[in-house]
């Protein structure tokens, strides 16, 4: 299917590397789920580092607990001396600045202040040379309190939306080990997005939640994918199913991983951003957790009943 | 040829296209259009005084008003506009021509009150509480005193052209509402300090609307957002306010201001917001249409009474007597009133007048009636127009006693100038990430003829969510763009499933064509319920600001799964069959 003969040579050595590929994936696919769920473990690991060392599971943007926002247009600025200068200036507030940059040019600072009067900031910002005309600049003032009611809220939204597709999938399989799997899957990949955004230093915001929302939508579009295939059609072995699909799940989370990637590098709004990296890493991971985690429980878990079935008959 | 006929007689096909061009018609791109448009007229501005209407908010942008030229000079973007103003003298006409029609405007002189530093002796009246004794008993009596005050001396001075009173904005190009985040403007998230139910938050939204309206602030939306669905208990509610073009300190001006209210008779105050306006009541019971006067014909039209009762403290009812007691009764329109009416003053502007019965004269009620009227071309309009009046009424009367204090807790400022780059930067996102996509399908069918399609119904569900945007008049969020670049992504997967299912090897046909799309259609539907329980609590999670998120994503799935899926499905059946 569609390997054009104009290429051949090329082509041979694509053959060469899948038929590799294919090899390892169906020899090994044990060793492959067992790293998948180091890859898991490792985050959760991860995690309570971070919450031992930070107190919180991971690092909260002012809009989840309150602060102060601003975005200032600016065509050059010294990042780290702005920084030094506003955290010496309020030493009791938690300040970040940040540039936003399209295509390597510098348009924007973003600086996040959890506890400096905006007054006071913005005073600051002038004496630093930063032309801080009112309607030249955005701010985003969130009371504290209701940061923290926002970030209850936004947990209480992801917990209601795995709740409900939990229950959408068991609708549609009825059968519960393979929901359980699809279910194991999607908090997989939610743990380790988790745990990479913290690695890489971002500041969850309100936005950032809606995105595990999403990805909890992708996640599971690609395992129903994966599991009605290995579960309804019947005639090959389970692999063969799998390897079937898998082409067709991968171009799916690629395709949504490329959409993503230009939304990440091309939009400057900073919110944006955020949804874009967090369903990006998020897309990664589903497909390291549907092709290596799910697909080998599958594997595993249709072998073994089969052997039960009609006595150790291998696939 | 037989095939193409059959492709477009598919009636999965037809109704695609259907909703295409009702879609196309929803939006209604008019890239060429020139011309500013009018976003919102200030009260008393020169420009309201020459008959110019403003808009309501929520309208639609191709039903606001464009200004196609002044002076006979054509007008065709803001900066024509704002170059031609620059030009304008003081007492100076300007015929101001839009596509509704022609206005004259005259140019007012703008004045500055200064204090100049000194200070002179006024007398003035004023009512006082002295204690006195009358038949041996001491007794609280209000008494007219005249007082001399000193007061700063200020003087007008002029300072130019007074603004037109013309909040403008280049013509729009769609009917495609722009989001605060993408046009600039002020948000702001009030939360009454106790918690309220939804009746309470109602009438302080309505009066907040009132409040703002005599500021002529008219660019603004304002709007009830709760955190979850009534039906999980009792949800926390705030009152989101966006004002575009406004800066925060404005905002935080107006809401700072806002809420003194006022009644007077002749000069004399008789109650204010707060305590004396016990009640006012909304219920069927005590409002609505005055069955006693009915509707009567008049000329040109029919006119509709409305009546509906208030309570008043005993200390107001006691000062309105006062006041009411020495007044003339005088004869007009066919019934006996006070010869001065009640004034209705809200933070010092007056918004109403009511006559006052003859009978309330020197009489210190609690429960009067307030009556007063509405015209209309027919008696539907005349009803209407009457129930209106009364609730504006009602709701001013409210404002002054509101319950609840509302705090501020949030408040974005978003620059127009950063606004305006977002959008230009999202179309371009937007392209770009229909182009990466195009160009993943191409590298891995290397067939344009299998990638393309899959491409365009893509682009097609992308325009189509814009579409149900526009038909709604939502306005569309920066919020709603991330969840369309998401949409590029994913609205590409169940095209990419059904053709994958189709390409199946010849050796796997066990099933007929029917069969696998029907095998294709559960899987996507799965995947469909799930993507959009996953979202449905961002609806309301974060009172609702990531709303547009969550609402683009599930439009874009649902359009997918009902729309333009089963269209594409039919197209590859056909094209793929025998």
């Amino acid at each position: 299917m569609g390997v054009p003969t104009e290429s051949a040579a090329h082509s041979l050595t694509l053959m060469g590397l899948k038929a590799t590929f294919i090899h390892i994936y169906d020899k090994q696919y044990k060793v492959l789920l067992a790293l998948s769920f180091l890859i898991l473990l490792a985050s959760i690991g991860f995690l309570f580092f971070t919450k031992a060392q930070t107190g919180e599971y991971f690092q909260k943007g002012v809009s989840l607990k309150g602060g102060l926002t601003m975005t200032i247009p600016v065509e050059q600025a010294d990042i780290e001396g702005l920084e030094a200068a506003l955290s010496s200036r309020f030493p009791a507030a938690d300040i970040s600045v940040r540039g936003i940059t399209e295509a390597g040019e510098l348009k924007a600072l973003i600086i996040e202040a959890s506890d400096a009067p905006e007054d006071e900031l913005i005073d600051a910002l002038r004496t630093h040379g930063l032309p801080m005309e009112p309607g030249t600049f955005s701010a985003e003032v969130m009371g504290s309190s209701l940061g923290q009611s926002f970030y209850r809220q936004t947990l209480i939204a992801v917990f209601l939306a795995f709740l409900f597709m939990s229950i959408v999938v068991f609708i549609t399989f009825r059968s519960p080990f393979p929901c359980l799997f699809i279910i194991l899957a999607a908090a997989s990949e939610i743990i380790s997005t988790v745990a990479v955004v913290n690695l890489l230093g971002v500041k969850l915001s309100t936005a950032g939640v809606a995105a595990f929302l999403m990805i909890i939508g992708y996640s599971v579009d690609t395992n129903i994918l994966l599991t009605v295939k290995v579960l309804k059609h019947q005639g090959s072995t389970v692999f063969q199913r799998t390897i079937d699909t898998m082409r067709t799940g991968v171009l799916m989370s690629l395709t949504a991983f490329a959409a993503t990637m230009v939304g990440y590098f091309v939009i400057q709004s900073d919110v944006v951003k955020q949804i874009m990296l967090i369903i990006s890493i998020g897309l990664l991971f589903d497909i390291v957790y549907t092709w290596l985690q799910n697909a080998g429980i599958l594997r595993l878990y249709f072998e073994r009943k089969h052997k039960h079935a009609e006595g150790g008959q291998h696939g | 040829m037989g095939k193409l006929k059959r492709v477009f007689t598919n009636i999965r096909v037809i109704a695609f296209l259907v909703f295409v061009l009702f879609m196309l018609f929803a939006i209604r791109p008019t890239p060429w259009n020139e011309g500013v448009m009018i976003k919102s007229v200030m009260k008393n501005s020169s420009a309201a005084l020459a008959g110019i209407q403003n808009p309501p908010p929520t309208a639609p942008p191709l039903v606001k008003e464009v200004i196609l030229s002044m002076n006979n000079k054509p007008i065709k973007d803001v900066a024509d506009y704002f170059s031609f103003v620059k030009g304008l003298r003081v007492n100076q006409t300007v015929q101001i021509k839009t596509n509704k029609g022609l206005y004259k405007l005259v140019t007012k002189e703008a004045f500055q009150e200064i204090e100049l530093n000194q200070t002179e002796e006024v007398t003035v009246p004023e009512t006082q509480e002295v204690t006195e004794t009358i038949n041996g008993t001491a007794m609280l009596v209000n008494k007219t005193v005249m007082v001399t005050r000193l007061v700063e001396v200020t003087a007008r001075k002029a300072i130019g052209l007074e603004d037109l009173g013309l909040r403008v904005d280049n013509a729009p190009t769609s009917n495609l509402r722009k989001g605060l985040d993408l046009q600039g403007g002020t948000r702001v998230l009030l939360k009454p300090a106790e918690p309220v139910g939804e009746d309470t938050l109602g009438i302080m939204i309505d009066s907040l609307k009132e409040r703002l309206n005599v500021y002529g602030v008219s660019d603004i939306v304002i709007a009830p957002v709760q955190d979850k669905p009534s039906f999980l208990g009792e949800p926390s509610r705030f009152i989101l306010v966006e004002i575009a073009g406004a800066t925060e300190e404005e905002v935080k001006d107006l809401l700072a201001r806002q809420g003194k209210f006022e009644a007077t008779i002749g000069n004399k105050t008789v109650f204010r917001g707060g305590n004396d306006i016990t009640y006012v009541c909304r219920t069927a019971e005590c409002s609505g249409l005055d069955p006693q006067r009915g509707c009567g014909t008049v000329q040109g039209g029919m006119v509709c009474a409305f009546q509906f009762s208030i309570a008043l403290s005993p200390e107001a009812a006691q000062r309105q007597a006062d006041v009411t007691k020495d007044l003339r009764v005088i004869t007009e329109r066919g019934g006996n009133y006070l010869e001065q009416p009640l004034k209705l003053f809200l933070d010092d502007q007056e918004v109403d007048s009511l006559n006052i019965a003859d009978d309330l004269k020197g009489r210190a009620v609690t429960e009067i009636a307030i009556t007063g009227s509405g015209f209309g071309a027919n008696q539907e309009e005349a009803a209407r127009a009457t129930l209106e009046s009364m609730k504006r009424l009602q709701t001013v009367l409210i404002t002054g006693s509101l319950p609840v204090k509302l705090d501020l807790v949030r408040i974005d400022t978003i620059s127009p100038t950063l606004g305006q780059q977002f959008l230009t930067n999202a179309w371009w996102a937007g392209l770009l990430a229909v182009a990466a996509v195009a160009l993943i399908l191409v590298l891995n069918y290397r067939r344009i003829k299998i990638a393309l399609p899959i491409a365009l119904t893509s682009l097609t569900e992308v325009m189509l969510t814009i579409g149900v945007y526009a038909l709604f008049g939502w306005s569309f969020d920066l919020a709603a763009i991330a969840g369309l670049i998401v949409a590029v992504g994913t609205g590409v997967n169940d095209q990419i499933i059904i053709i994958d299912e189709m390409l199946k090897k010849q050796a796997e046909v066990v099933y007929g064509w029917k069969d696998r799309i029907k095998k294709a259609f559960f899987i996507i539907f799965s995947g469909y319920c799930t993507e959009v329980v996953a979202m449905l609590p961002l609806l309301f999670a974060g009172a609702g600001l990531l709303k547009g998120f969550a609402l683009t994503t599930i439009i874009v799935v649902s359009i997918g799964v009902f729309i333009t899926r089963p269209a594409y499905a039919a197209i590859i059946q056909i094209l793929y069959e025998d």
